[in-house]
């Protein structure tokens, strides 16, 4: 057991990418380095650049709101170039419907095929609906097979 | 330009923008809408805007947030993590489309009943107003206190309040000896992104870094999309059944009342309900996944305007987390002394720009999701990385401090966003309890020690 585990632990080491979880999604650790410096000096370069050249075109009052704006346009600036510089590291698999059995669900959710299918036909509202989508016959044929 | 048009078009702002950011799943509510809410402020938007812009963003985040949960079964955000198991129970039988369908349908019928009940609520308890302001202090204190308790942490937590006052009013009294102005936006800008932020910090330790790494990146399952109806815009009254609709209005209702309560926990106890009283698999989660969705938008609506109208000061999860500008963002909005939107709208005018900005909202984010769901998110995924998203919202808090206080405002914001965001991720105290004790540091400080 005890090499095994440094064998998988080796393999981890090596393996070409490592990945670190942030908010619930995978990225590159130095790509997220990266990522937040660009956004910073993107944002604040944008609201300096405001506070130099707005006080020779616009009120005064309104300099610091101006040059906000043009620090929220740089970070979106920095949004779209990150996206293109650093491709998301997430694997989509876009999937059929599903094929699973009806019966195996059921299990899993610790219902009865009979009773789904009872209580199914006394709810005409109910039946109607899930003829309409086309699974009301799954649950017919499972119901009347554990008959 | 009429306050009418320029808070028809911030709604619109915040619409696109959050119906937009609602794809990426696992986002947290708090470290999105406080950035863009501090900004809609700061620009100088009539509280009319602010209030229209804010309504706008929370349904259509909360709308199209239903399509990662649906679609994906990953939660859009922490309100839809109760909502998975029926999603994808749903998805399992192969009509995810039916799952996103009844909850966009709840959630819009949610929001519409929200936001009357809440109105006329804050109005009722209005009358005890007088005597939340004039006891403040010690109300944010004894919140701390009780939501502390109800945090992951429980009773480190509440052994953390006084530490963490300390140390809120020892860096305030510092700041202030640089910048001379008491720094608010710094605070809150730093408790709200202090999650991502303390991740990235994890991320750089060689010591703690194990926890985080993974060796492949994440792998979602999109589940096909069918169209079953004609048109752009469903009927959400021909989506839901008719007992579906009765179940989600009156547990929208209720929950419109209980505005202390945490929205995930309402959600939560509100699906059992429902949930039981409708039997068989298809039928329990369909009604279970409507009112649910109602829930969360009315939970999410009412605990933002029920203190707002009633006391003006922060009385509830939501007003303490992605609410909070509105009570608070110095120099335009303060909640000690109350001046913010509790002083500058009427009851009229929260219904009138509240129902703006939740009518622009359906407008946009309803159609879209219900129409563009499959495609939107694949475009996302494939698109926009993480790295751009957290690159993005650490760089507009960085704005927003540096805005308020210069290179101070910045340090202050990566200081509380380290100490905030370990206390977060590490001891389990929420951000919300942060903020509870951000607003009590003064008083309790001021009792224990005199200063």
């Amino acid at each position: 057991m005890k090499t095994e585990a440094v064998v998988k632990e080796a393999q981890v080491n090596t393996s070409k990418q490592e990945y670190i979880e942030i908010l619930g999604d995978t990225v590159v650790p130095s790509r997220i380095l990266l990522a937040v410096i660009i956004s910073v000096i993107a944002s604040i370069g944008g609201y300096f650049l405001g506070k130099s050249i707005f006080p020779q075109i616009a009120e005064a009052k309104m300099v610091s709101s101006y040059s906000l704006l043009l620090g929220i346009g740089g970070s979106v600036i920095a949004l779209i170039i990150c996206s293109k510089l650093f491709k998301p590291s997430r694997i989509l698999m876009e999937e059929e419907t599903s094929s699973e059995g009806l019966e195996e669900i059921l299990q899993d959710l610790q219902a009865d095929a009979k009773s789904e299918y009872e209580l199914i036909k006394n709810d005409p509202v109910t039946k109607k609906e899930m003829e309409e989508l086309g699974i009301l016959e799954t649950f017919k044929r499972s119901g009347e097979r554990s008959q | 330009m009429s306050v009418l048009m320029i808070s028809i078009l911030f709604a619109l702002a915040g619409a696109l923008i959050f119906t937009l950011i609602g794809l990426v799943s696992g986002t947290d509510e708090t470290a999105i809408i406080v950035p863009f809410t501090l900004l809609v402020i700061l620009l100088g938007a009539p509280p009319e805007a602010v209030f229209s812009f804010f309504m706008a963003a929370v349904l259509s985040k909360h709308l199209t947030h239903a399509i990662p949960t649906a679609l994906m079964g990953v939660p859009g955000d922490t309100t839809a993590v109760p909502l998975i198991d029926h999603a994808s129970a749903l998805r399992r039988l192969g009509v995810p489309h039916v799952a996103l369908r009844k909850m966009l349908s709840g959630g819009l019928i949610g929001a519409f009943i929200a936001l009357p009940t809440a109105v006329l609520f804050g109005q009722f308890l209005g009358q005890f107003a007088d005597f939340f302001k004039s006891a403040s202090g010690l109300i944010f204190t004894l919140a701390a206190i009780l939501i502390a308790y109800f945090s992951k942490g429980k009773w480190v937590s509440v052994l953390m309040i006084v530490p963490f006052a300390f140390f809120i009013k020892s860096i305030d009294m510092f700041s202030f000896s640089v910048v001379e102005k008491h720094l608010s936006i710094s605070f809150f800008l730093g408790i709200a992104i202090g999650p991502m932020f303390s991740d990235i910090l994890v991320s750089l330790s060689s010591s703690a870094r194990k926890s985080l790494v993974r060796s492949a990146p994440k792998e979602y399952h999109l589940a096909p999309e069918v169209k079953g109806w004609k048109g752009f815009f469903p009927n959400p009254f021909k989506v839901l059944t008719g007992r579906q609709t009765a179940h989600t209005a009156a547990t929208s209702f209720v929950s419109s009342l209980t505005f202390a309560f945490s929205p995930v926990g309402m959600t939560s106890l509100m699906g059992e309900i429902v949930g039981s009283r409708n039997k068989g698999v298809y039928k329990k989660s369909t009604s279970s996944l409507a009112a649910m969705n109602g829930v969360t938008e009315s939970t999410y609506i009412a605990e933002a305007i029920i203190p707002l109208l009633a006391f003006g000061i922060p009385l509830s999860p939501v007003a303490l987390g992605p609410a909070s500008p509105l009570f608070n963002a110095p120099p335009v909005f303060t909640s000690d002394p109350v001046n913010n939107l509790h002083n500058m709208l009427t009851p009229w005018e929260f219904f009138l720009y509240g129902l703006i900005g939740l009518v622009i909202a359906s407008i946009i984010a309803y159609p879209f999701a219900m129409n563009y769901a499959r495609t939107a998110t694949v475009f996302v995924m494939k698109h926009i990385s993480q790295e751009a998203i957290v690159g993005m919202f650490i760089g507009l808090a960085c704005l927003l401090a540096f805005h308020e206080a210069g290179l101070v405002g910045i340090m202050l914001t990566l200081t509380m966003a380290t100490v905030g965001g370990l206390l977060n991720r590490v001891l389990g105290v929420s951000s919300g309890v942060q903020f509870m004790i951000f607003y009590g540091s003064t008083y309790m400080i001021t009792k224990l020690l005199g200063a």
